[in-house]
């Protein structure tokens, strides 16, 4: 067989980018691929990566109320991506006390703690681990301009120093980058690296002269001069290793709109790192604070401005509010989707894979730093028991869960942000769990009336967000489909995920409840009416 | 560990009977010989560890510091040591911390120096590297053409980047000083090391190619005919063309010696061979620190204020005022040695204001300074958005151009709009020409036309453009936004849990701003919006997308829009226009501080410090005295202090 992977097979997915990557280059490899990669070394590599969502949650609809570590059921956002239930890792009670700014919420998000300012984020540390040979030591990708504002929130990766890294977003550019390289092609390469040389020499004569702060900048200059000197050995074809014939990946075309320019993004990182052309990219959905318009759901209003969804509360809203969240899920369902088609060894790349997701705060509209939405996909060549939801009995600093990973990444530390000790529980180890108080489920009905008590919850299918169901204990539930003044006046969604006694007019339809009209709402553990503020 | 902590215990003990805050009265410790006598001693027990002598933690030597002349000469390190303390971010959690008391007498003394006058220095010299558009710009009038986006793609793209250069480097994000020439936090990345290679490339390519016979013409002072092909280059051409061209980028004369190392280097060379050769040599001019890094040429003593040299000053007036590197007219003045007498600097500075680059005036410092890239994210639609913004742009490039007075920002009876804007001027854009259309186009972006403002009077001046009106949607962001953009106060984050503005009680019809007055009664709310809100709820009268409602029509139903207000300052107004009355007069002067200072910030490409608080004083004098136009105050900076000298950094004692 040939050593060189030639895609001679042109058959082409057209993606709902219109990006064109031949699809059958993926599952071509499975014959050369018995034991070594594309660098030629024995196991599969390890991939790192992650997926930032923006401005929090809708709690109601994202969190997993009651059940256990392995038997529970996924949350309505959930949804588009729960074909994967398999391969996740659901995090709950995870975050800090009280409530976060969008900056510090970001910053945390891969440092741990926002005033860790001095180190680099988790991802960094991961990269230069995982990194080995490959041409690319780390991506920074996004999905929007920087917010000059409020700075800190266009950034989740920082250097050694606290720096932030600078972002990529045109996937062209990252194409170009990742498969047009000059660095590849013979010819060029002879050329940079006598450039390369030149140019040592040159400033070298510059350094004897310099003063202090010269010699930082310079010292900035040989750095990166010294990495492109590595990332071209790199990218120099290894005496037989097969090579990948990156002439027949088609370049994506420009995007229309963000969903095509999303799509086309998580198929150049799937790609990337299916080539080991990187091991460790961190991608922003969006700027924490996104004012993004999501033109393409048929939604005007912006995301930040909807994410704060008590204080501009409408049904519509609301509704549009989780559209958008609803994409974001997809999203994270087309990323996972596209790193199980790959075969990578005796894997799909998602088994050799940890892929990070969620968001830098909790509920969006107050800002609360507690259940931050985090979910890990992937066993990272068998680092993570997946397949469970580990809801911890205290809130869990997020610098434990970087603690974790860096360990299991093999990377030397004993301390991340404000932790020293680890997140137990990640690899099917124990770990305290949340304990509900028990509490009773029954339903009484007569006369139309009805009064049922068990767990409120909103119903699976988002585009009812209005539709609530209680659940009873072997019996159906209860169908909870109320007017805007009930919903409103006796807050449904602030009692999501609790356990309610509700008492109202009944109806039934095709054998099921249904409690029209609410006339009293208790708390079976909380207080009946919050307060507004609280949402 | 153990032997410091008996070295502190005996230090303490040791300082003890000399204790000085029972002799010396605090206030007097400021301004006395506060930094020897109270200060140090603490730093030397608690921080000295890290920060000086063997160890010198992120380049804070305390070792160096001995005597209040020392402390004084270095006031942006107490700034920083200031926030630190004050934030608890020092001394490190691990190590001991300081006691309140010791805490607070370094405050105290912090305070108490920056409230006494302070003598004017420069900042320290920093090479930086170019900006994003400082890069694009040298490029262009290196080569003297410009790197574009093959046509068709730039169709694609909504936001229609026409340059090459800014579509392929990450952009910059704004440095401490809020403006993104300030690239000190912005390093070298080596996916913009690929950039700038793949830029070089792209401009030493098209040099060479026939699209760029011209300028190669030029720069080889050679006329090179029709049938000129690369394999007709001479080395005499290269030669002409290295001389032309290296110091030119390197923005100063280059010795001798190393102009000739290069042309030999393309020795025994012809033809294509020679042009490869040329452009390697080229490529490596480029790709030196010495031409993307400003100022790492400069010369001087270190550890001494001076004069920064003659080409130091030609950049640092070409990169102010043009965002580009210095012409030949600035760089035969700089080899005259003429740049140092203030007279040929002002000179410098009108001509400079007349030439095409002084428009980045606008399009840089006037578009961060005033935050106007966010309508970007308010108004996507492309020719709409080019409308709003490209008012306010033309209409800074006007008063900064054209020796206008700084104030006319705020009002003016001159403006600028095109088709997209001329619906909210009302009957004057009756006197607007009349815009030829394209046949088969129907929507396109049209330019600007200078209007005087006869019958719109509410219209005139920054604040009340559309664009800047939409910008900023409703009163607390606008408000917001005049006090930081116009007015200069600085206020802190929000707090990150501000309940949400509670709806109106049951029966009670309350407007937003009456909903508004019960949130500012919690007092650590009415701390900012005692200030905030006055100002932005002045421009009720301008809806959302800045249309200019009569005042007492409110919405259906509501009572009419109540733009009256006071400020904290105590003048009370009843619209817009007698707030704007008030800018123009009893807030004039902090208005033209902060018009100083950020053009300082801008000039200086750093944030300011302590020590240029004198040169503000005095530009800010000077412009509230005079006629106070924008040419003056630029010629002025052109003329500070800061501007001109430097203080070099000591080598580091190895």
């Amino acid at each position: 067989m040939s050593k060189n992977w030639n895609i001679g097979r042109r058959t082409f997915l057209r993606g709902a980018a219109g990006a064109l990557v031949p699809l059958p280059f993926l599952n071509l490899m499975e014959a050369g691929a018995e034991s070594k990669n594309l660098a030629g070394e024995a196991k599969p590599p390890l991939r790192f990566v992650t997926l930032f969502k923006p401005n929090g949650v809708h709690p109601p609809s994202w969190n997993i109320n009651g059940g256990s570590e392995n038997d529970f059921r996924m949350s309505p956002l959930m949804a588009p991506f729960a074909k994967h239930k398999d391969d996740l890792l659901i995090l709950d009670n995870m975050g800090d006390f009280g409530f976060s700014s969008h900056s510090n919420s970001t910053r945390r998000f891969l440092s741990g703690h926002h005033s860790n300012r001095k180190s680099a984020s988790v991802d960094q540390l991961i990269a230069d681990k995982i990194c080995g040979s490959t041409a690319h030591r780390s991506l920074e990708l996004t999905t929007e301009g920087l917010f000059t504002n409020q700075i800190d929130c266009s950034y989740i990766s920082y250097d050694h120093k606290g720096n932030r890294i600078p972002r990529e977003s045109d996937p062209q550019l990252m194409f170009d980058r990742l498969f047009r390289s000059p660095m590849r092609d013979p010819k060029q390469r002879q050329k940079i690296s006598s450039l390369l040389d030149k140019v040592t020499a040159d400033a070298k004569t510059l350094q004897r002269k310099a003063g202090r702060e010269d010699r930082e900048t310079l010292e900035e200059y040989f750095t990166v001069v010294r990495e492109t000197e590595q990332r071209l050995q790199n990218m120099a074809p290894l005496a037989g290793s097969p090579q990948v014939d990156f002439s027949s990946l088609v370049r994506p075309e420009g995007s229309a709109n963000l969903n095509e320019q999303v799509n086309a993004m998580l198929d150049i990182i799937a790609m990337a790192l299916w080539t080991d052309s990187t091991r460790c990219i961190t991608y922003m959905l969006g700027n924490s604070n996104s004012r993004m318009i999501f033109d393409f759901l048929g939604i005007k209003k912006q995301h930040h401005y909807l994410s704060h969804f008590f204080r501009n509360f409408s049904r519509s809203n609301i509704d549009s509010l989780l559209k958008i969240s609803l994409w974001h899920m997809e999203k994270f369902d087309y990323l996972l989707t596209k790193l199980k088609s790959y075969k990578d060894h005796n894997g799909s790349l998602l088994d050799h894979s940890v892929v990070l997701f969620g968001s830098g705060m909790g509920h969006s509209d107050n800002h609360t730093a507690q259940r931050i939405p985090i979910v890990l996909a992937g066993k990272g060549g068998g680092m993570l028991k997946t397949g469970r939801y580990l809801r911890y009995s205290k809130n869990q600093e997020l610098s434990r869960l970087h603690l974790t990973l860096l360990q299991k990444f093999e990377v030397e530390a004993e301390s991340f942000a404000n932790s020293s000790t680890p997140l137990p529980g990640l690899d099917g180890g124990a770990f305290e769990e949340y304990r509900e108080r028990p509490f009773e489920s029954w339903v009484k009905v007569g006369n139309g009336k009805i009064t049922v008590q068990g767990r409120l919850r909103m119903s699976d299918n988002l585009d009812e967000a209005k539709v609530f169901y209680i659940d009873v204990k072997d019996k159906q539930s209860v169908r909870i489909e109320v007017g805007f003044g009930d919903f409103h006046s006796f807050n449904l969604a602030y009692h999501v995920g609790t356990p309610i006694t509700l008492t109202g007019n009944s109806n039934e339809r095709s054998g099921r409840l249904i409690l029209t009209k609410v006339t009293e709402l208790k708390s079976v553990f909380g207080k009946s009416k919050p307060g507004k503020a609280n949402g | 560990m153990v032997g410091n902590e008996v070295l502190a215990a005996e230090l303490q003990s040791f300082m003890r009977p000399f204790s000085l805050s029972l002799m010396f009265p605090a206030w007097l410790l400021g301004a006395a010989h506060g930094f020897e006598l109270e200060v140090r001693p603490i730093l030397d027990r608690s921080c000295l560890k890290c920060h000086g002598g063997e160890k010198v933690k992120g380049k804070v030597d305390f070792s160096r510091i001995k005597t209040d002349a020392d402390a004084d000469s270095q006031f942006e390190l107490w700034e920083t040591v200031a926030e630190m303390i004050t934030e608890g971010e020092m001394p490190p959690e691990d190590e001991p911390q300081l006691s309140e008391a010791e805490k607070k007498t370094i405050l105290d003394w912090y305070q108490g120096r920056l409230a006494a006058p302070v003598e004017a220095r420069p900042g320290t010299f920093q090479p930086r590297r170019l900006s994003g558009p400082e890069y694009r710009n040298t490029l262009h009038s290196l080569f003297g053409f410009e790197l574009n986006v093959a046509v068709a793609e730039a169709q694609q793209t909504a936001a229609g980047e026409r340059s090459l250069v800014m579509k392929l480097l990450p952009p910059d994000p704004p440095g401490a000083s809020g403006f993104i020439n300030d690239t000190h936090g912005a390093r070298l990345s080596s996916v913009i090391w690929d950039q700038y290679s793949h830029l070089s490339d792209a401009a030493l390519e098209q040099l060479f190619s026939r699209k760029g016979r011209e300028q190669l013409g030029t720069l080889t002072a050679a006329s090179l005919s029709e049938t000129w092909t690369t394999a007709d280059f001479t080395r005499a051409q290269a030669e002409i063309l290295i001389r032309n061209f290296v110091p030119r980028a390197f923005r100063r004369l280059v010795p001798e010696a190393q102009l000739s190392k290069i042309v030999s280097a393309l020795e025994g060379k012809n033809g294509r061979a020679l042009v490869e050769a040329t452009k390697f040599e080229l490529k490596a001019v480029l790709m030196s620190p010495a031409f993307f890094y400003r100022g790492l040429l400069m010369g001087g003593v270190p550890g001494k204020q001076q004069s920064v040299d003659a080409f130091e000053l030609a950049e640092r007036l070409s990169y102010f005022l043009w965002e580009d590197r210095p012409d030949d007219e600035l760089m035969s003045l700089a080899v005259k040695g003429t740049l140092s007498d203030p007279q040929v600097v002002e000179g410098q500075v009108e001509r400079m204001l007349q030439a095409p680059g002084a428009r980045s005036l606008a399009e840089s410092f006037g578009v961060q300074w005033l935050g106007l890239a966010s309508l970007d994210q308010m108004v996507k639609e492309p020719i709409r958005n080019h409308a709003l913004t490209s008012q306010p742009v033309d209409f800074l490039n006007y008063l900064f151009t054209e020796e206008r007075p700084v104030m006319e920002i705020i009002d003016s009876k001159i403006t600028f709009v095109n088709q997209g804007t001329s619906g909210f001027y009302g009957q004057d854009r009756q006197r607007m020409k009349r815009y030829a259309s394209t046949k088969g186009i129907e929507r396109q972006t049209t330019l600007n036309q200078r209007l005087t403002l006869e019958h719109a009077q509410w219209r005139g001046g920054i604040l009340t453009m559309p664009g800047v009106l939409s910008m900023n949607r409703g009163p607390i962001q606008r408000g917001t936004w005049m006090l930081r953009r116009i007015l200069g106060v600085k206020l802190g984050e929000p707090p990150a849990d501000v309940p949400a503005i509670k709806p109106s009680p049951r029966g009670k019809n309350l407007s937003f701003r009456e909903r508004f007055a019960m949130h500012r009664a919690d007092a650590s709310c009415a701390r900012c919006h005692e200030k905030i809100d006055p100002l932005g709820f002045s421009l009720g009268a301008y809806d959302a997308s800045g249309r200019f409602t009569a005042v007492s029509t409110g919405r259906k139903g509501s009572p009419p829009i109540d733009t009256s207000g006071q400020l904290p300052t105590g003048e009370n107004f009843k619209d817009f226009a007698e707030l704007k009355a008030i800018l123009l007069t009893s807030q004039r002067e902090t208005i033209v501080r902060n018009f100083v200072e950020r053009t300082l910030s801008y000039a200086l490409c750093r944030k300011l410090l302590r020590r240029d608080q004198p040169t503000v004083n005095e530009i800010t004098k000077n412009i509230c005295e005079g006629e106070g136009t924008w040419r003056s105050l630029f010629c002025q900076v052109a003329n500070s202090l800061p501007f001109r000298e430097t203080i070099i950094g000591k080598e580091r004692e190895e």
